[in-house]
């Protein structure tokens, strides 16, 4: 178990010596640039539609992000080769999935913590404020979903390479996101075989609305109450928990031969 | 007898769209404690595929393995172990300093213990003055260098290396056999893979060939080559005799 940290610190290290964080300054420079642009389109720049916007790019820089950075790190052990090297060492299969998602997660986290840094000082500087604890809730719940994210996208990491494993948890994640909290209003209009399929779709994937607290920020309803606060934690850990199990199922028995440097 | 690696009808195949390859076949593999163990071969021969299977990274089609007394299915069968990879690579956003960290802390050795260890690799491999770059900037014998001390942190019973030398120039081969020989005066067991026969002849003490996945000759390699014979051209004529008629394999 000693063995999950170093592999998660190296994870980080990784992505800020090769000049990934310069991904973040230029996703900030972007987020900037569009909510300090908002005047020109005549929203005249209220602080509600600043914080609005600024969560919505909050989410979607930080989706983009967690998919990203996950989808690259166990195909790239192997195309580097690297992964001889660390199994080699009494590492566990399992420790090494875990580490990987530690790793990830927590970069991911910070990258998300500097976003909603960016949106707050926006918000104060147009005279606003974000409320201080429905804010620290919602950031609560937002990590939780980023670990969902990179959680899935570990398991089809396991056995494909980076473009491959991006591109699904993207798709999956966008439908998630957005065709999810819709289809009960399209179940009740369609029968029969889309349906089905609707349903089995709601069940399957994860419900990220549960976790979007953005408008209980922007809107300043107070805080969520913390038994269902709780509910929702405990339903992220399920599919945290879920998801890291299947990829470790995936990733423990793949054999690493020079074949697989190929991929 | 308690050997360091053990096989037992070892068999390994893989599957590719040409069909069925059968890369290793019945491996009865013994080697003692405190041997330096050559294993040798053709290119294709199944070297690099049975270290593969020894540390785990493959699990066999037929037949089992142990290291130290261990099923090599087992990570605690790697807690003793040191591994040079065929083609060695690291993270090559760490300097060379941070990997030997890095790996030491897999190992569980931390703090001083660990300071102590890593200065004293570095030394061994001539890596003390450059220990702080990047290994980005390192040459491909830094490379091998650096791959060898993140190998040997953990103060290794076993090491297994594949092609050790590769890459390196003449000083380079020279202090690995130093090397070699330094670990087997320590009682260490190192069983590696070379092409240099030369090389192999001036530290083995026992070896293998290894000719189209099955091994055909075991033993010391006193009782193998006689005296006044090179290990070359017993090499030649071992697998000269193997190779099947217009066989065009790698
Ligand atoms: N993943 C794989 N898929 C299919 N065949 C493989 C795979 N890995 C190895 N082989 C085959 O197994 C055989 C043994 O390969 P191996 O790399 O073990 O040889 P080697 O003795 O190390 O050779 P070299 O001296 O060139 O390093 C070769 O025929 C190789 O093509
Ligand atoms: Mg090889």
């Amino acid at each position: 178990m000693n063995t999950i940290f170093p592999i998660a610190y190296v994870v980080w290290l990784g992505l800020w010596r090769r000049k990934d964080a310069y991904v973040l300054l230029i996703l900030m420079g972007a987020m900037l640039l569009v909510l300090s642009s908002l005047n020109v389109f005549g929203l005249g720049g209220k602080v509600v539609y600043i914080a609005d916007i600024g969560l919505v790019l909050t989410w979607l820089f930080s989706a983009l992000l967690a998919v990203q950075i996950m989808a690259r790190e166990l195909p790239a052990e192997q195309s580097r080769g690297t992964i001889h090297v660390l199994l080699a060492k009494p590492v566990t299969r399992f420790a090494l999935v875990l580490g990987k998602w530690l790793g990830a997660w927590a970069a991911v986290s910070v990258a998300t913590l500097v976003f909603y840094g960016t949106v707050a000082v926006l918000v104060y500087a147009r005279g606003g404020h974000l409320p201080g604890p429905a804010t620290a809730q919602a950031l609560g719940l937002h990590i939780t979903a980023l670990a969902i994210i990179t959680a899935i996208t570990l398991i089809f990491s396991t056995r494909m390479n980076h473009d491959a494993a991006a591109a699904i948890s993207l798709i999956l994640t966008g439908a998630a996101f957005l065709v999810i909290p819709r289809i009960p209003e399209f179940v009740t209009s369609e029968t029969g075989f889309t349906a089905g399929v609707m349903l089995v779709l709601y069940h399957a994937l994860p419900h990220f609305e549960l976790f979007d607290l953005r408008q209980w920020i922007i809107h300043d309803f107070g805080m969520v109450a913390w038994p269902v606060y709780t509910q929702i934690l405990l339903y992220g850990l399920a599919w945290i928990t879920g998801c890291i199990l299947v990829a470790w199922m995936t990733f423990r028995r793949r054999h690493f031969s020079r074949g697989d440097r190929m991929l | 007898m308690s050997w360091v690696i053990e096989t037992e009808k070892l068999g390994v195949s893989f599957q590719t769209r040409q069909g069925t390859v059968a890369a290793l076949q019945d491996i009865n593999l013994k080697v003692e404690p405190g041997q330096v163990f050559g294993f040798i071969g053709p290119n294709g021969a199944g070297k690099t595929t049975t270290m593969h299977v020894l540390l785990g990274f493959i699990t066999p089609t037929t037949g089992s393995a142990r290291l130290l007394g261990t099923d090599v299915r087992l990570p605690l069968a790697r807690q003793h172990i040191g591994f040079l990879p065929e083609h060695p690579d690291t993270y090559r956003f760490l300097s060379g300093r941070e990997l030997l960290q890095f790996t030491g802390r897999l190992f569980g050795i931390r703090g001083r213990d660990l300071r102590r260890r890593i200065d004293s690799m570095l030394e061994e491999v001539d890596m003390t003055a450059t220990a702080d770059r990047r290994i980005s900037t390192y040459s491909r014998g830094m490379l091998q260098r650096i791959c060898l001390a993140q190998a040997l942190i953990n103060d290794p019973d076993l090491v297994i290396l594949d092609e050790p030398t590769g890459g390196l120039d003449p000083i380079g081969r020279q202090q690995i056999r130093a090397m070699i020989a330094g670990l087997r005066s320590r009682g260490k067991t190192v069983f590696f893979s070379s092409h240099e026969l030369s090389e192999v002849e001036l530290v083995c003490d026992s070896m293998a060939i290894l000719v189209g996945g099955r091994v055909v000759v075991q033993g010391k390699l006193a009782d193998v080559v006689k005296p006044g014979q090179r290990l070359e051209s017993y090499f030649m004529d071992v697998v000269r005799s193997r190779a099947p008629a217009g066989a065009t394999h790698a």
